[in-house]
């Protein structure tokens, strides 16, 4: 089949002169040159694929181009089946509207690609029109220098902002962490010396930050070897359980 | 030539780019209808076959521009260049922002069935069309217009002098024929 040779040698080329599907559509279909039918998409998309492939590297605009230009033929493949006459009464109507639709594109665009023909013709007659493009002799182009307008004071008062020290911002809104792991890990070890074990539940603050400190200090303590750390479940209460003789490990 | 007409002449050899009648008429402190009459003068005088520059009104303006049986020699003296064609997809999008501007990415797109990014870009480069803003719906998207040197480049005084884009709309007759071919297609692959 002819058509599926056409296509490779567009995309070989250069995707970007590539007028478009629609382009395509008009003059494949209204000359009958190429079916659409006969263009096999898969192959298309085949040929792409060894195409980066021999390109090597992977351009990112040309491939998107290229997607949307499988998928415009696509649609219109499908919209030309849906126009097919069918068995479904709703199916017919909707086959209708979508050929409808299909249509008024198509004289839509039919409509400025004639207005694009009369603009060639004005191309050719009028785009190769010579005039002067210099600019003034240089003596007669010169702006009206601004230096006599304005005094030199002027130039220091734009100055001045510049040098002047930016107020410090505001960082009222800002909050200090409250807890620091250091002061987590002593308040852990006064109470594991006071009461022994004791659940993380029972223990911990109520902010989220607070309580993630508590829990990394629970973690640093198990790191030692200082507690036992058990769960019956997946977040289920944390038992503590001290494992070692604090007092010595405080003092050492 | 009375001396508004030769001052008129004056301004024109050296201008690079056309001028508005009313910069003329500010430049010679002139009245607007005295310079029109001017202009007509300069128009006589400068009509095409008599000088080797004629008189143009091109982009809101007017211009000397070198006569078309003297370009050749202008060119061989200077290597002056016309500009490179355009493509037809080029030429279509030109004419989408020309008659619909200002127009979006999406309305090229919606009239051409393809993405028009890279012939916006193109036509961009060679200073035809120009951003102008941005359009006041989600997405903000650019709007795109035709600038002076589209004007003159196609020899228009500006962009109503156009052809009418209803002059170009298929006639019964080719819609009725797009449609039976559309439909032939889908009749010949009814199973």
């Amino acid at each position: 089949m002819r058509p599926a040779q056409a296509y490779p040698t567009g995309l070989d080329v250069d995707l970007d002169v590539f007028s478009g599907p629609f382009d395509l559509l008009v003059t494949l279909v209204l000359r009958e040159e190429i079916d659409l039918w006969e263009v096999s998409v898969a192959r298309l998309i085949g040929d792409y694929v060894v195409h980066l492939a021999d390109a090597g590297d992977f351009d990112l605009d040309t491939t998107s181009q290229f997607l949307v230009h499988v998928a415009t033929l696509l649609e219109m493949k499908s919209r030309l089946l849906l126009s097919l006459p069918g068995d479904d009464d709703v199916a017919e109507v909707e086959a209708e509207e979508a050929g409808e639709e299909l249509l008024a594109a198509l004289v839509r665009y039919t409509q400025f690609r004639r207005a694009a023909e009369a603009l060639a013709g004005l191309w050719t007659r009028h785009a190769g029109r010579i005039a002067r493009q210099a600019g003034l002799p240089a003596c007669y182009s010169c702006p009206p220098s601004p230096g006599r307008r304005m005094p030199p004071a002027a130039l220091a008062e734009a100055m001045a902002p510049l040098l002047r020290e930016p107020a410090a911002p505001d960082s009222s809104h800002i909050t200090d962490v409250a807890v620091t792991l250091v002061e987590e890990l002593r308040r852990l070890r006064v109470l594991l010396r006071r009461g022994g074990a004791f659940s993380f539940q029972s223990v911990a603050p109520r902010g989220r930050l607070e309580r993630a400190v508590t829990f990394f200090a629970l973690l640093e303590l198990h790191n030692r070897g200082e507690v036992r750390l058990a769960q019956k479940r997946a977040f289920a209460d944390i038992v503590v359980t001290p494992l070692v003789d604090l007092e010595a490990s405080a003092a050492g | 030539m009375d001396h508004l007409t030769r001052r008129l002449e004056a301004i024109l050899f050296l201008a690079p780019r056309p001028v508005p009648a009313a910069d003329l008429a500010a430049a010679c402190s002139a009245g607007d209808d005295a310079v029109a009459q001017a202009v007509g003068r300069l128009a006589a005088e400068y009509c095409p076959g008599r000088h080797g520059v004629e008189l143009r009104e091109v982009a809101g303006g007017y211009q000397l521009v070198v006569a078309e049986d003297c370009e050749s020699a202008v060119i061989s003296y200077g290597g002056a260049r016309a500009p490179e064609d355009l493509s037809p997809a080029l030429l279509e999008t030109l004419s989408v922002v020309a008659y619909l501007q200002p127009a979006t990415r999406a309305d090229v797109a919606r009239v051409r069935g393809v993405s028009s990014e890279w012939a916006l870009a193109a036509l961009e480069e060679r200073g035809l069309v120009a951003e102008q803003g941005r359009a006041e719906t989600p997405g903000a998207p650019i709007l795109y217009g035709t600038t002076d040197r589209f004007l003159m480049v196609f020899g228009l005084r500006s962009a109503a002098e156009l052809p009418s884009l209803d002059g170009f709309a298929p006639g019964t007759d080719d819609v009725e024929e797009l449609r039976a071919r559309l439909l032939a297609n889908a009749e010949r692959r009814t199973p």
